[in-house]
């Protein structure tokens, strides 16, 4: 084994032992099963108030439902992602860095003859392998749950959407998790380290598209992405500087069209690149951490 | 001639208005268990944390085996050997878990076939597959121990070791600290407030008061040159009220 496979070996056994991951890991991968399940009940609803209208003779259209594809039932992943698979992404980032500078760890690893931007590199694959992980089997028990839902075997197309859809969820939560070891060398407390990328996390998510948008704070909980803004007044000069910014809608929109959802429009290239950028940017600041930063001592 | 393991020169550490070290110069020959007295605040630690590469000073000069801690970091690193004070590891892991980290990370061979020797050595076994969480204070310290020799230094820095210990667990420390410098000829530079553990561990002492070493000798040297103590609690006491006055 090499320094490199030791300690991503290190960071996966540490991760997976301790107990707030397993939580919100136990929390994101039974959402992610009951998705299609949820999905399948929206739809028994409506289509019950359908057969109900048409009984009564109210409609003569076909049931809207009827053409929508399997993907519809992983509409509701999507803000899974956003919101748990992020919380999930930021929780091990941070106990991955501050773990060393709570057990004193640190000063071991400092006084060995190790390059800490390897260290840290290493420590960020650790976790990234992590997340593959956790998202490789969501992927699979989202499939399966679809299928059962559909009552036929998803098909390879529709199989490979979704496959697509948990690897640009690795793309959207590695950032995450590269925030939260920063804020877990960088931070003067604990409580610190876990609440300010939790609080950056609700500004891209929630505070950004609403600057942008003018939309409606509790549609930015749906799954799809938020309308664009209008061609004048505030909302127009503002949205051209947020918009990248805004993750959550950045990764709402390229869902929405892998999923091939109705109302989705427009391109996936600029947001994968929003994305792809920041997570560039944080895991580049991970990698310039200083050697000073890794021994400060934590206030609580 | 002996060689010297561990040297400084004029070694100065200002933490913004405070004078942690006052131009220090410090020569410890190969071989030998030195032992660094003094009271809080006097700049023990600080010492160690620079001379384990861990935090540079504010200016002088210092050497391991030769190796200067500037120029030549990871040259030193490679030689040195460390324990913390309060260490607590990996909880989650295992202690042969933890042990395998820190032997990859100091790129040594045959990793577990050499865990093994170690926790021989220590006289520490029959825990390998126990979480270092549940470990009691001494076993951590034992653990510390041994992730420190893992890649065979030739200096050993043990900040406070016996520190939270019971009288057993210092006694089987003190044995573990004779055997590394007897049997595999490590030299050994610790800080301690223990000083009836020094008496019987240290080959040398040096006093360090608020940042300067005001004394440095042999253990041997050190109880013959004060005949009218008793101890050396006594001899420190007064070289320290010497040094006041």
């Amino acid at each position: 084994m090499t320094r490199w496979s030791a300690v991503i070996v290190q960071e996966l056994l540490c991760t997976v032992r301790e107990r707030l991951p397993q939580l919100l890991l136990a929390v994101f991968v039974g959402m992610i099963a009951a998705s299609a399940f949820i999905g399948s009940s929206a739809r028994s609803s409506v289509t019950g108030v359908y057969q109900e209208a048409l009984r009564q003779g109210l409609t003569t259209v076909a049931n809207p439902f009827d053409s929508f594809s399997p993907l519809y039932y992983a509409r509701n992943t999507v803000i899974y992602i956003v919101l748990i698979g992020a919380l999930l992404a930021i929780v091990i980032g941070v106990r991955s860095t501050l773990r060393d500078r709570q057990a004193r760890t640190a000063d071991l690893i400092l006084s060995r003859d190790v390059n800490l931007s390897f260290y840290l590199g290493s420590k960020l694959a650790g976790l990234a392998l992590f997340v593959l992980l956790v998202l490789a089997v969501s992927a699979m028990i989202n499939i399966g749950c679809i299928s059962i839902v559909a009552g036929h075997v998803l098909s390879v197309g529709d199989s490979a959407r979704i496959a697509a859809l948990y690897a640009l969820a690795g793309l959207f939560m590695l950032p995450f998790v590269a925030l939260g070891m920063i804020t877990g060398i960088r931070s003067s407390s604990a409580t610190s380290a876990l609440l300010t990328p939790i609080v950056i996390w609700s500004v891209v998510i929630f505070i950004l598209p609403l600057l942008g948008t003018a939309a409606h704070p509790v549609s930015l909980l749906n799954p799809v992405s938020a309308p664009p803004a209008s061609g004048n007044g505030f909302f127009a000069a503002t949205s051209s500087l947020v918009d990248p910014l805004s993750l959550g809608e950045q990764f709402k929109h390229v869902a929405a069209l892998m999923l091939a959802d109705p109302q989705a429009t427009g391109t996936m290239a600029g947001s994968i690149m929003a994305l792809a950028v920041f997570a560039v940017a944080v895991c580049t600041a991970v990698a310039m951490t200083g050697r000073k930063r890794m021994r400060r001592m934590l206030h609580d | 001639m002996t060689a010297t393991a561990i040297s400084t020169t004029a070694l100065t550490k200002r933490y913004g208005a405070t004078q942690a070290l006052n131009e220090l110069s410090l020569s410890v020959p190969a071989g030998e268990i030195f032992g660094l007295l003094g009271h809080n605040g006097a700049g023990k630690t600080t010492i160690v944390t620079i001379l384990t590469t861990l935090m540079e000073p504010s200016s002088g000069t210092a050497a391991i085996s030769g190796h200067d801690i500037a120029t030549a970091a990871n040259q030193v690193r490679r030689t040195i050997g460390y324990l913390p004070e309060n260490v607590q590891f990996y909880d989650n892991l295992t202690l042969v878990e933890n042990l395998l980290f820190f032997a990859h990370l100091s790129g040594v061979h045959a990793p577990t076939g050499r865990i093994r020797e170690v926790l021989g050595f220590l006289d520490f076994t029959g825990h390998d597959n126990q979480r270092m969480g549940t470990f009691s204070k001494g076993m951590r310290q034992r653990a510390g121990i041994a992730q420190a020799i893992l890649h065979q230094p030739s200096v050993l820095f043990l900040d406070e070791p016996t520190s939270g210990l019971d009288p057993q667990g210092v006694a089987k420390l003190r044995e573990i600290i004779i055997s590394l410098n007897t049997q595999l000829g490590m030299t050994i530079f610790m800080n301690t407030h223990l000083l009836a553990e020094v008496t019987k561990t240290c080959t040398s002492i040096g006093i360090l008061s608020a940042g300067t070493l005001i004394y440095q000798a042999s253990m041997a040297a050190t109880l013959e040159s004060f005949p009218g103590q008793e101890s050396l609690e006594d001899i420190y006491l007064h070289i320290e009220a010497g040094q006041r006055s």
